[in-house]
């Protein structure tokens, strides 16, 4: 069981989890368990607000270091042409210039690719290969490239510089010979013959091409089903518009040997080890900080090309160099989103039972491929929140001329989400069911839990129907007929819009805690994972707290220093709360039992007649008691600081469902289209901090439903030129055209760790475009309007209204 | 942004005289057009000449039949100007409704009319509202000011002072945003004059700028209702297309932004 996606599977079913990693309880574990609950799960303010919002954040631009110089990019107009040589001469003779460093140079430096390490690997991720099983090519990605420019903004020479203002006049003057190559931008353009080839070593563009599930078995229920029902979507290229751009400072400490770089990033430990090995040092050798992040939602939690160019240009210049973004440099080189063709395939019997699924996606990863994480994660969910006998998959990546994409918020599962319940909603529709009638009847059920999907992924729990249940009471579907009438009676359409959703959060195994015990009275708990907005600092405090029983004021988290945080998978996948909540159990579990030591020892008593209550240690049937921090300092000299550090590994997914239901309000005239109304239902498992979660519950609904009415990285496929290149043309949700949300978290607690935790960053944002695409069709159905492409602007709107409308009137004629 | 040399003169003279001695330089107002394009290191004037200081170039005056606004002030200002209000009510709603809270606080109407991008507000009121547009050497009436995309008469130098506006007996303005950038797509400044001429005047869709639409104002002319409009629509041809509103799309904007102007007499209708 737990079986990979592999040709042959056990098929779909009711499955065995394995056991939590940490099921054998200890006395302390015990207690830890008990006392659990103080805090959590309750809305708590969070701690670092007074700090951020008073100006007291640490980003990465506001650190900065005696003597330090500037970087700018010279970045290449064209998608795609070779560089045939690069004239530095008169950049080098400019005022301030210290130097102007290209590919070229690189390789000459012996520079390595940023080791991204694309293909996802652990034993639940789907297994991506290139055509008929062999590693994927996956594209070198070095700081610089030496060949050719393989995108539009693409950094081909960095210029170095005594200012800021001097770098980007002087980069203005590096002038670069390029020869101009054919160029594909196109997701399915890239990969049908005859395009022109991205990559010498793949021909075909098409680097990933693997099949899953089971094709015999799907090929004979689709064979003997009553009704197929078949439908291709685009979810489009987005990016993550954080507040803050991306920023570096890098420092090369001759005495020492020794890197230090300042960048704020999902996760500083990532970032050390694979920069360093592009400078080819010992990862000891850098130093990474990276404190507050003012966003991330996925772009920040690769490795930047600056990032390892501040590095390697303050060892070449002897000085810190520092790069920081400008908006426009975000909007053309931040790593992006999304981009999936999909193509489905849904076999259904008389009573609308689903007996099979097919599905073809296409992903689209860009001039390199940094990850496959958002192909990856859609496989496995590809059959939503339904059970479905057999499927089969086919999972191709495709090289185009763009920038690179990279998991964004909820990598994956919005893609997929957005073609099973498209999918759904069109069945119900050709073929006459109620479409909620038609979900309800296939949806996975409690009792069938743990659950296989056809494609191998093991639902962990989940109460799906319910789920159901209470979006339609808090969205008051059935008062839909009154106010649909009243947006009637002022020329507008009513529509409303359903998904469900299930996804994976699997993210990187390992996570560390360090917790100890301060003279000054405070807790100190050091852990790998970065938050950028999600107030780490306020709920993990709030799980220690309670688990050593403490004030969750004496608590501190200490985070983004590589040189105190050893290991750490970063924030992503909806990772943080489930592997530093648990990993920080143990630790405070540890950290009793060394406690319970040190108190048998000081009271001349048996390790055994020491209780732990209310943050005092007693021994038992007296009334002699010790407090945690006395405790501490009476054995800091025989016995060192209170301190424990425990390493864990989890690798069991975890799988957050819900469902949201959207109400949007279309003026027919204009194609303009009004979110009135946005509920949802969100199964997190266990929720620490329900403020927190509905804080990202909110935000996650704006981010997807964004994509779904506003936001593309529009690229003009005639010239390869980006056309949302800013706020002018990238259009973005704001307070003003979002409705007022209402949001409830369901808890049905996870088995697979022992907290309960599944995770609460991504739910927001998995239906949400889905959510607002059937509303805006079921808005639209008296126009005989059946499909549209996202985003859904007015101008989409009223063309779709126009063409259906042209269309019935041909037919009519 | 290039390097450059901020100056704030006190007066007019002082502002002309400089802006002809010095190489490539340029007028900065509230610089919420020209900062950016300057960061965008697509304008790199060597000189910036401050023209808020200048007391020509603000406050707000009402004559019998005028309005008159110094190009200096801010779009905040005249959206909350309980004077402009009492008498063209629409044109404190069409100020009202640029940009975002911190554009209305700084962007003037002197540099927006100055700018004259065409989806910009203003220029849809300084048509259709007839006015005059008063600078440092000579008064120029708003029908032969507009020359083309972000092009007017001004010439090199020229400083513009004062906007002074025809009171109408009504006005209308009605805008549909641009879901990105919030500017117009489509904006209609529909004016009946106390001559009874009606002027229509439309932005963000043509693609030589702000126009009159005289089909519009010769249907208004003989039935001043909502539906006299109806059916009608400006020439594609002579209308912009983007990725966010192709020529034929604008067109029907057109004539809806249109007749909601009409609809909406007294007031301002933002979509
Ligand atoms: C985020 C954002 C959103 C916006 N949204 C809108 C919108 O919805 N609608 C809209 O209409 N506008 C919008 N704008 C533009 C805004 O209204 C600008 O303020 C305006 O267009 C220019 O006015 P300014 O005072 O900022 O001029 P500046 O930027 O200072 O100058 C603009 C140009 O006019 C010249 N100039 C300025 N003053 C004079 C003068 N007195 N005589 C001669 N030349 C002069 C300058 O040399 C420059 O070339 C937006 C701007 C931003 C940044």
């Amino acid at each position: 069981m737990g079986s990979p996606l592999h040709k042959s599977t056990s098929g779909p079913g009711t499955a065995v989890l394995e056991k939590p990693e940490m099921a054998d309880l200890s006395p302390e574990m015990k207690l830890v368990r008990d006392a659990l609950f103080r805090h959590v799960g309750k809305p708590l303010p969070r701690k670092e607000d007074g700090r951020l919002i008073t100006g007291k954040g640490r980003f990465s631009d506001d650190f900065s270091l005696p003597g330090q110089t500037f970087a700018a990019m010279v970045r290449s107009p064209y998608p795609h042409a070779r560089i045939l040589g690069i004239d530095t001469a008169e950049a080098l003779a400019s005022p301030g210039v210290l130097a102007v460093l290209t590919g070229a140079d690189l390789l000459a430096d012996g520079l390595e690719p940023i080791p991204h390490n694309p293909v996802p690997s652990t034993k639940f991720d789907v297994k991506l290969t290139a055509a008929g099983g062999g590693i994927p090519f996956t594209g070198p990605h070095y700081l610089l490239p030496a060949d050719k420019a393989r995108h539009v903004g693409e950094a081909v020479a960095v210029v170095v510089a005594e200012t800021a203002a001097q770098a980007a006049d002087a980069a203005e003057k590096v002038f670069v010979d390029y020869e101009e190559l054919p160029h594909v931008t196109e997701t399915k353009k890239a990969a049908q013959p005859g395009a022109p080839a991205v990559w010498d070593e793949v021909p075909d563009n098409v680097f990933i091409d693997s099949s899953f599930g089971d094709e015999a078995g799907t090929a004979a229920a689709f064979a003997a089903a009553d009704h197929v029902v078949t439908a291709e979507f685009h979810i489009g290229r987005v990016t993550a518009v954080p507040i803050e751009p991306r920023s570096s400072l890098g420092h090369f400490d001759e005495e020492t040997g020794r890197y230090t770089l300042y960048a704020g990033s999902g996760g500083a430990v990532r970032q050390k080890g694979e920069l360093s090995k592009v400078l080819g040092i010992e990862p000891k050798n850098l130093r990474v900080l990276s404190y507050d992040v003012g966003g991330n939602f996925g772009a920040r939690n690769r490795v930047y090309v600056e990032f390892g160019l501040v590095l390697w240009a303050s060892k070449k210049i002897g000085r810190p160099v520092k790069y920081t973004a400008t908006r426009s440099e975000a909007f053309l080189t931040d790593y992006q989103g999304r981009d999936l063709i999909t193509k489905v395939e849904l076999a259904l019997d008389r009573e609308g039972k689903f007996l099979a699924m097919r599905a073809d996606n296409l992903s689209n990863v860009g001039g390199r491929c940094v990850s496959l994480s958002p192909l990856s994660k859609g496989s496995g969910l590809i059959t939503g929140s339904y059970h479905i006998p057999v499927a089969t998959l086919r999972a191709r990546a495709v090289f185009t001329n763009t920038m690179c994409t990279q998991a964004y918020r909820s990598s994956g599962r919005p893609e997929v989400t957005y073609a099973i319940e498209r999918l759904v909603e069109k069945a119900a529709r050709e073929l006459g069911f109620d479409k909620l009638e038609l979900r309800r009847k296939n949806l996975v059920s409690p009792d069938m839990m743990p659950y296989t999907n056809a494609v191998g992924s093991i639902y962990d729990s989940g109460e799906y129907e319910k789920n159901m249940d209470r979006a339609l009471e808090l969205a008051n579907w059935d008062g839909f007929e009154v106010r649909h009438e009243e947006a009637a009676s002022r020329g507008k359409l009513l529509g409303r819009g359903f998904a469900n959703y299930v996804e994976s959060s699997i993210g990187s195994p390992k996570e560390r805690a360090e917790i100890e015990i301060k003279q000054d009275g405070t807790v100190e708990v050091v852990i790998g994972t970065q938050p950028s907005g999600q107030g780490h600092e306020t709920s993990f405090a709030q799980v220690v707290a309670d688990m050593i029983q403490v004030p969750v004021e004496k608590v501190w988290i200490i985070l983004g220093d590589t040189d105190i945080v050893s290991v750490g998978g970063g924030s992503h996948s909806g990772r943080s709360m489930r592997h530093a909540g648990t990993v920080m159990a143990m630790a405070s579990a540890d950290l009793l039992k060394e406690g319970r030591r040190r108190a048998a020892e000081h009271f001349g008593a048996d390790f055994d007649a020491i209780d732990f209550e209310s943050g005092h240690f007693k021994l038992r049937g007296t009334n002699q008691t010790i407090d945690i921090f006395t405790l501490g300092d009476l054995t800091r000299e025989k016995d060192g600081p209170l301190r424990v550090a425990r390493d864990n590994e989890m690798h069991t997914p975890v799988f957050p469902n819900g469902a949201a239901i959207c109400e949007v309000e279309v003026d027919p005239e204009t194609g303009h289209v009004l979110i009135t109304s946005y509920a949802t239902v969100d199964d997190v498992g266990r929720c620490i901090n329900p403020l927190i979660v509905h804080g990202q519950t909110h935000g996650g609904i704006a981010q997807g439903v964004g994509q779904a009415m506003w936001e593309l990285c529009a690229v003009d496929a005639s010239s390869g030129q980006p056309l949302a290149g800013s706020f002018m043309d990238y259009g973005m949700p704001r307070s003003d055209n979002m409705p007022s949300f209402k949001c409830e978290i369901a808890e049905v607690i996870s088995p697979t760790n022992p907290l309960g935790i599944k995770a609460g960053g991504e739910g927001g944002t998995t239906p949400a475009l889905a959510t607002v695409v059937n509303a805006v069709l079921d808005a639209l159905k008296d126009y005989g309007v059946t499909d549209i492409d996202m985003p859904v602007t007015p101008h989409a709107v009223w063309r779709a209204i126009h063409q259906s409308k042209g269309e019935r009137d041909a037919r009519a004629s | 942004m290039y390097e450059t040399t901020y100056h704030r003169p006190g007066t007019l003279q002082e502002a002309v005289s400089l802006f002809s001695k010095v190489e490539e330089a340029a007028y900065l107002s509230g610089g919420h057009t020209l900062i950016p394009t300057m960061k965008g290191r697509l304008a790199a004037p060597a000189h910036l000449i401050d023209v808020r200081r200048i007391p020509e170039l603000s406050g707000i005056t009402v004559g019998p039949d005028r309005i008159i606004v110094g190009a200096a002030t801010t779009h905040a200002t005249v959206a909350a100007s309980e004077k402009i209000r009492a008498l063209i009510p629409s044109l404190c709603g069409l100020a009202g409704s640029i940009g975002d809270v911190q554009v209305r606080h700084v962007g003037t109407i002197g540099g927006s009319v100055a700018n004259n991008d065409p989806a910009a507000d203003y220029p849809s009121a300084v048509l259709a509202l007839d006015a005059t547009l008063h600078t440092d050497r000579r008064s120029i009436p708003a029908s032969e000011y507009f020359a083309g995309l972000y092009t007017t008469m001004l010439e090199p130098g020229e400083i513009l002072v004062r906007i002074e506006f025809k009171m109408p007996e009504i006005a209308g303005y009605a805008k549909f945003r641009n879901p990105a950038s919030r500017y117009a797509l489509a904006a209609a400044f529909v004016a009946r004059h106390r001559d009874g001429n009606i002027h229509v005047a439309i932005t963000g869709a043509g693609n030589a700028g702000v126009f009159r639409w005289t089909e519009a104002e010769e249907a208004l002319q003989a039935r001043f209702e909502p539906d006299a409009v109806k059916g009608l629509l400006p020439d594609e041809n002579d209308l912009m297309g983007d990725m966010h509103a192709p020529a034929d799309y604008r067109a029907h904007l057109v004539g809806v932004v249109t007749r909601r102007a009409v609809e909406n007499l007294g007031g301002t209708l933002i979509e």
